[in-house]
């Protein structure tokens, strides 16, 4: 039993939850769904022992690097899919779902991202390491469920509004996308400002600095501050709400990922 | 009110100060923050005179992204105040006065007749709610009973204490900015520096830098003590990640580097014709030394990054040893047998010396400089209270997010010598939950006959 192996056998099974996801879309077997469950969460197994066995292997928590992180943020989505779907049964997110889990774990298995294990630079060597990235990436994970969940928002709404049915009413959607974001909210602000705060603090001497990834985590949070904002007290829900849902797990995307390829290069100008 | 009046204390100004903020934060992350002038004039040209101006460059310490920042505060503190005291007036001093065709038209609600007086029924209405921890009011008038039974009240606040949280962490900001302050103290091993505006000295006792087997760094370590009126008082290893605390100052492991005004440069005398003849010496610069036959070696000059400078001066252009050189001087009585620069990298470049007219060579082998560590001596007045910001901002999306209040009301009337029992519910968040404490709570009413 190696790491790879395990990951492999993950990506596996989630790509064969998402064939069960699809069939069920269309052909409306219900038990089809029940079966690209069960892939997944055997998937989530699978990848649970990747990130344990490279845990020991390298000592470090698994999100050092763009692989093990995109890994770890796979495997948190994944695990945010699970406990929202068995909540709720909106089992119809499955297919969209496992579409950005695959994307994720292909992007991680790609030969762009290096998989050797590289020990800790010094101002990773921190206990903070496991519980900032962790917390942020759990909570975008949710803000990652709160998207597909706004996404089939628009699509039913649609629907309605042609005078269909789809097969979640839309104001439940609605109200899940909610549910999502307040769990979501919570743990990016605990994980993404609260504790990289106080982890900037005991190793720069400075809990803030405006640096491009701060200013972007900063930026997320105004969206869901604004997607909260608007819904509660000014009462706005469904194709707004949804579409402010939409930018704001856009930015935590772009806060994870885009700043360090896209803002780094723009930076390194010169 | 008046109309500018109501917009400033708007949720809805508070909107559009949230868009513009996300806006300007977002400009601010695309224009490379804190460069030089002519950095941003090849960049961006003749926009980029009106781009300083407008303090685009430095955007997040500009005026205008301060002012509005402190104006989304101002405005968030308002609108705050505004919702607190109806809140407060609903929470301490509500009505408990109701009628039972009024809980009837809430959605959860429930009512039945039952025997038994009034008096008798209170008692049970009491028990019941308090079993299900609920606080309990009640105003009884002559033949009717009304309850008001809440619990998880603080939920109410949960957002004004996330905005109170918030307002905290603004004024840690203003307070950090305004009187806190960083100082850099290069330190090589044996020296004490004054702590920056403290009346202690912090010492270098030691530093080391230890890798990895595979040869990146895995730790910087300076040995800090912290010297009291000519006293060590306390000792401690500060690396990355852990720092030194001391009368509110934090010591911090910044950077480090090589004290190249006192390096030991090691050379080796060779001799064309005497391929066997070779001697090799460390010396330090301005140091002299013998070899056999009344030689005499000396170091005069080293720099760490050799460099022509502009007025053809030699200087060192980095703190680095890119280029490392010596000026070096062999000679017997006033006879000068070799002189000039000698370089690391390029053993055979005779550009910079005189040693044609005798067979000696000098080659510079190797330079090794002290490392002297650079800590960081911060004192942030403001992080304390950041840190009580973030409490509260977590505890208030707590109580937002997972404490909804629950409020049940119940009326007990006199009818036809029995009771009629009216109760309805009110809750904002997980209704479902509710709604089953709710028929919960009824049905054992209902059994208490």
């Amino acid at each position: 039993m190696n790491e790879s192996s395990m990951f492999l056998a993950a990506l596996v099974l989630y790509v064969l939850a998402a064939i069960f996801y699809f069939a069920f879309q269309f052909s409306r077997k219900k038990n089809w769904a029940g079966i690209g469950f069960g892939l997944a969460l055997v998937g989530l197994i699978a990848h649970t022992a990747a990130l344990l066995i490279r845990t020991f292997k390298s000592g470090h928590a698994p999100f050092t690097n763009m692989y093990e992180s995109l890994s770890f943020l796979a495997w948190a989505s994944v695990l945010a899919y699970l406990i929202m779907v068995r909540k709720f049964k909106i089992p119809r997110a499955g297919a969209y779902f496992m579409l950005i889990v695959i994307a994720l774990v292909a992007l991680a298995s790609s030969p762009a991202m290096p998989k050797e294990i590289t020990p800790l630079v010094p101002a990773l060597q921190s206990y903070w390491l496991w519980l900032h990235v962790s917390v942020t990436l759990l909570g975008e994970a949710f803000f990652a469920v709160a998207f597909i969940t706004s996404l089939m928002y628009l699509r039913a709404a649609a629907k309605e509004k042609k005078g269909g049915q789809p097969a979640t009413p839309s104001a439940r959607l609605d109200s899940i996308s909610y549910r999502c974001v307040a769990v979501g909210f919570p743990l990016f602000t605990l994980g993404g400002l609260v504790l990289g705060m106080v982890w900037a603090y005991k190793a720069w001497g400075t809990y803030w600095s405006w640096d491009p990834k701060e200013v972007w985590s900063l930026v997320t949070w105004f969206v869901f501050a604004l997607y909260l904002h608007t819904r509660i007290v000014m009462g706005w829900k469904g194709r707004r709400s949804a579409l402010i849902a939409l930018i704001g797990f856009l930015a935590a995307l772009f806060t994870y990922f885009g700043v360090n390829y896209l803002l780094a290069g723009l930076h390194s100008y010169a | 009110m008046n109309a500018a009046t109501k917009f400033f204390t708007s949720v809805k100004l508070a909107i559009v100060l949230l868009i513009v903020i996300i806006l300007a934060s977002v400009l601010g992350t695309l224009i490379p923050q804190d460069r030089s002038p002519q950095e941003y004039a090849a960049r961006y040209g003749q926009m980029s005179g009106l781009m300083m101006r407008l303090q685009l460059t430095r955007l997040y310490h500009s005026l205008w992204y301060m002012a509005l920042l402190l104006f989304f505060g101002a405005n968030i503190l308002v609108c705050t105040l505004i919702r607190l005291s109806p809140k407060l007036k609903k929470s301490l001093k509500p009505t408990v006065l109701s009628d039972a065709a009024g809980l009837m038209s809430l959605k959860t609600s429930g009512r039945f007749k039952k025997p038994g007086t009034v008096e008798d029924w209170r008692g049970s209405v009491r028990q019941e709610l308090r079993s299900r921890h609920y606080k309990l009011r009640e105003q009884t008038l002559k033949d009717r009973t009304c309850f008001l039974a809440r619990k998880k009240t603080l939920g109410w606040f949960g957002s004004d204490v996330v905005h109170l949280g918030l307002l905290i962490i603004l004024a840690g900001g203003l307070l950090s900015g305004a009187a806190g302050f960083r100082d850099y103290l290069p330190l090589r091993e044996g020296q004490t520096l004054p702590a920056p505006r403290s009346d202690f000295g912090i010492r270098l006792d030691k530093f080391e830098t230890e890798l990895y087997p595979q040869g990146s760094v895995k730790a910087w370590k300076s040995t800090l003590s912290v010297v009291e009126n000519g006293r060590d008082v306390l000792t401690k290893v500060v690396a990355v990640n852990h720092p030194l605390a001391y009368k509110g100052l934090n010591f911090y492991q910044s950077s480090y580097g090589w004290d190249w005004n006192n390096p030991e440069v090691e050379l080796w005398v060779k001799k064309k014709s005497d391929p066997a003849y070779l001697e090799k010496r460390k010396l330090h610069p301005g140091e002299k030394t013998g070899l056999p036959d009344g030689l005499e070696l000396r170091v005069e000059r080293f720099v760490p990054d050799f460099i022509i400078g502009q007025d053809r001066q030699v200087e060192s252009r980095s703190e680095q040893s890119n280029n490392p050189a010596a000026r070096v001087g062999l000679t017997k009585g006033s006879e000068t047998l070799f002189g000039g620069w000698v370089f690391a990298n390029y053993p055979d470049f005779t550009g910079m010396h005189s040693g044609g007219r005798a067979d000696f060579t000098v080659e510079l082998k190797d330079v090794q400089a002290p490392q002297y560590s650079v800590l960081e001596a911060a004192k942030d007045p403001g992080a304390d209270v950041i840190w009580l910001g973030c409490v509260l901002i977590m505890a208030g999306l707590f109580l937002a997010f997972y404490w909804p209040p629950r409020e049940i009301k119940v009326v007990l009337e006199v009818s036809q010598g029995k009771t009629d029992i009216a109760a309805g519910g009110l809750t904002s968040k997980s209704r479902e939950a509710f709604e089953a404490e709710f028929q919960d709570f009824l049905a054992s009413l209902r059994r208490n006959t």
